[in-house]
């Protein structure tokens, strides 16, 4: 897999440098700013870029703007957008109307090597990973047209969320201590109540999920 | 008001004619002018028909000249300003007067009499003495009170001018602070959590030095998390990248109250009256979402001459308690940047909130 990263802090970039390249990830440019990604992404043709969405000179949203510039100059490229805090109306900007190989996630996430690089991979291969915090705040109880939601279990809700992450059908069993088998039973149900066409795909699934929430929001 | 002579009366040339227009002050100051004068004239052809002598008829003639002098600058006197200048006026009329009529009686006992001594000079210097220590007080205060005036006024200038700066400077460290906390403590603690995260894969075999691993890494979590809501209450990220907008957009969004938005400013808002104005939008909703059990809810940004108005309404049950922790806070903040803050909230027909920011 070959990688671009934009991030302006120094320290942070090395440190993702090091961790990347010590899980046979190539890092083939590092990059301080938004023009500085597309360039890079116009030469060095990568599969994945890795942002932060503060960057120089405006310190505010440009690396999301830049994300989503990258992804309709070529849009096979995975992006996996980094932030110090989330916010459901850049999650919402970032997927549009595609989901495939869009990421969304805190910065303080990289400290569990193993999901991040997963999430590397995720992303890379066209699927979607969305933070924990930002599936939290589409999944909050409100007053309004989310009805359907709170004909949900327990469960079911803990396995939607899961579903929304953007996590296969094994994570969900391993996360949650159970077979694959019951996860797979709790997706059909989920799917039944929400009156979503059933579909087996990892990816799809995604996308159905995160439509039924933008939709209900 | 003005006279009309009774009907069948006619005028005489000498009256003050035809009354329309004439106060009743004027129409008997003019009679009173005119009755002298033909007293006077009267008194004068009876002293020369009575093979004159010594001329009496000025001694008359003084008395009546008093009347008219003293009734000219009374008037005079009651048309200047109100308060210091016309009583100070009112004393000078008073004054003069005197003086005038002190300085006709001494001509008339010097031309008839014979007196020579210039005996009014006493009472003359007594009346100038008195009437100008009078002014001299009276005016004086009042010149006083005007410095004071100005000076007051002066001072409140400055105050609200450097209060603003104060509260502008203060924001804007705010959001310095903010940044400095996002570029430094929080990236430093994440470089720490990605390395503890490939230090901790290096030792998979080794549990003890795992679960060290591990815990350090959750407390850094706490730290990251914790410092991520300390610069969300300074300044919500979304406001400090995208406006007042964006920010009360999303923050509707996420109580998803179904809450109208309207916005009718492009106005450039300085980053204490944005905060303000975002953190009073913030509190309505969270009371709105909290205790109205309201079907509606409305937000409205608006321009108002140099003011931006923020109304937030909702039809719930009301009883809102002005004097609660979190308005009484929001007032604070708001009457800082001279602005004003309304709680509307009857018990039974729903709460309004609108502040009145003023901006430029």
């Amino acid at each position: 897999m070959r990688v671009v990263i934009a991030e302006d802090l120094a320290l942070l970039r090395e440190g993702l440098v090091a961790l990347l390249r010590e899980n046979e990830i190539e890092v083939v440019a590092q990059v301080e700013d938004g023009p500085g990604l597309l360039r890079a992404i116009a030469g060095h043709k990568p599969d994945l870029a890795i942002v932060d969405v503060r960057l120089p000179p405006t310190f505010s949203d440009e690396g999301l703007l830049a994300a989503i510039e990258a992804r309709r100059r070529q849009p096979a490229l995975g992006v996996l957008v980094l932030s110090q805090y989330v916010e459901t109306a850049y999650a919402s900007e970032l997927i549009g109307k595609d989901t495939a190989g869009i990421g969304y996630l805190l910065k303080e996430r990289v400290g569990d090597v193993r999901a991040f690089l997963d999430a590397l991979h995720t992303v890379a291969a066209g699927g979607t990973v969305l933070d924990r915090q930002v599936v939290a705040e589409l999944l909050a109880p409100r007053d309004g047209a989310t009805g359907a939601l709170s004909g949900l279990t327990a469960r079911e809700r803990e396995v939607l969320a899961l579903m929304a992450e953007g996590r296969s059908n094994t994570a969900i069993a391993e996360s949650l201590i159970v077979t694959p088998g019951a996860v797979e039973k709790h997706i059909t149900s989920i799917f039944a109540k929400l009156e979503l066409p059933a579909c087996h795909d990892d990816h799809r699934r995604v996308l159905a999920v995160l439509a039924y929430l933008r939709v209900s929001k | 008001m003005s006279l009309s002579l009774a009907p069948g009366v006619k005028p005489r040339r000498w009256m003050p004619t035809l009354a329309a227009g004439l106060s009743i002050g004027e129409y008997a100051r003019s009679l009173e002018r005119r009755l002298a004068l033909l007293t006077a004239v009267l008194l004068a052809a009876i002293w020369a028909l009575s093979g004159q002598g010594y001329f009496w008829p000025a001694w008359v003639w003084l008395g009546l000249g008093d009347l008219v002098l003293l009734d000219f600058s009374a008037s005079w006197a009651w048309r200047q300003p109100r308060g210091a200048v016309r009583r100070v006026a009112c004393v000078w009329a008073l004054v003069g007067a005197a003086a005038v009529i002190l300085i006709f009686t001494w001509l008339l006992t010097w031309l008839l009499a014979g007196v020579h001594t210039f005996w009014p000079a006493w009472a003359l210097l007594g009346l100038a003495t008195s009437g100008s220590a009078y002014s001299l007080i009276a005016l004086h205060d009042r010149v006083l009170v005007a410095h004071g005036r100005r000076a007051l006024r002066a001072r409140i200038d400055m105050l609200t001018r450097t209060r603003r700066q104060a509260v502008d400077a203060q924001a804007a460290e705010l959001r310095r602070i903010e940044r400095d906390l996002h570029d430094g403590a929080q990236a430093r603690l994440v470089a720490l959590t990605l390395q503890l995260g490939r230090a901790e894969l290096r030792v998979r075999d080794q549990p003890e030095i795992r679960g060290l691993i591990l815990d350090a890494q959750r407390e850094a979590h706490h730290a990251i998390a914790e410092l991520r809501d300390l610069a969300r209450g300074i300044v919500p990220p979304l406001l400090a990248d995208r406006g007042l907008v964006a920010a009360v957009e999303s923050l509707a969004a996420r109580y998803g109250l179904g809450t109208a938005i309207e916005v009718d400013t492009r106005r450039w808002l300085a980053p204490a009256i944005e905060s303000a104005a975002y953190f009073v939008i913030a509190e309505a909703l969270t009371n709105t979402a909290k205790h109205a059990r309201a079907q509606r809810s409305w937000i409205l940004l608006r321009d108002e001459h140099r003011t931006l108005a923020v109304i937030v309404g909702d039809d719930g049950r009301g009883g809102a308690d002005p004097s609660g922790s979190g308005l009484a806070g929001l007032r604070a903040r708001v009457e800082a940047l001279d602005g004003s803050l309304l709680v509307d909230s009857t018990d039974g027909s729903g709460t309004i909130l609108e502040a009145r920011l003023p901006c430029g």
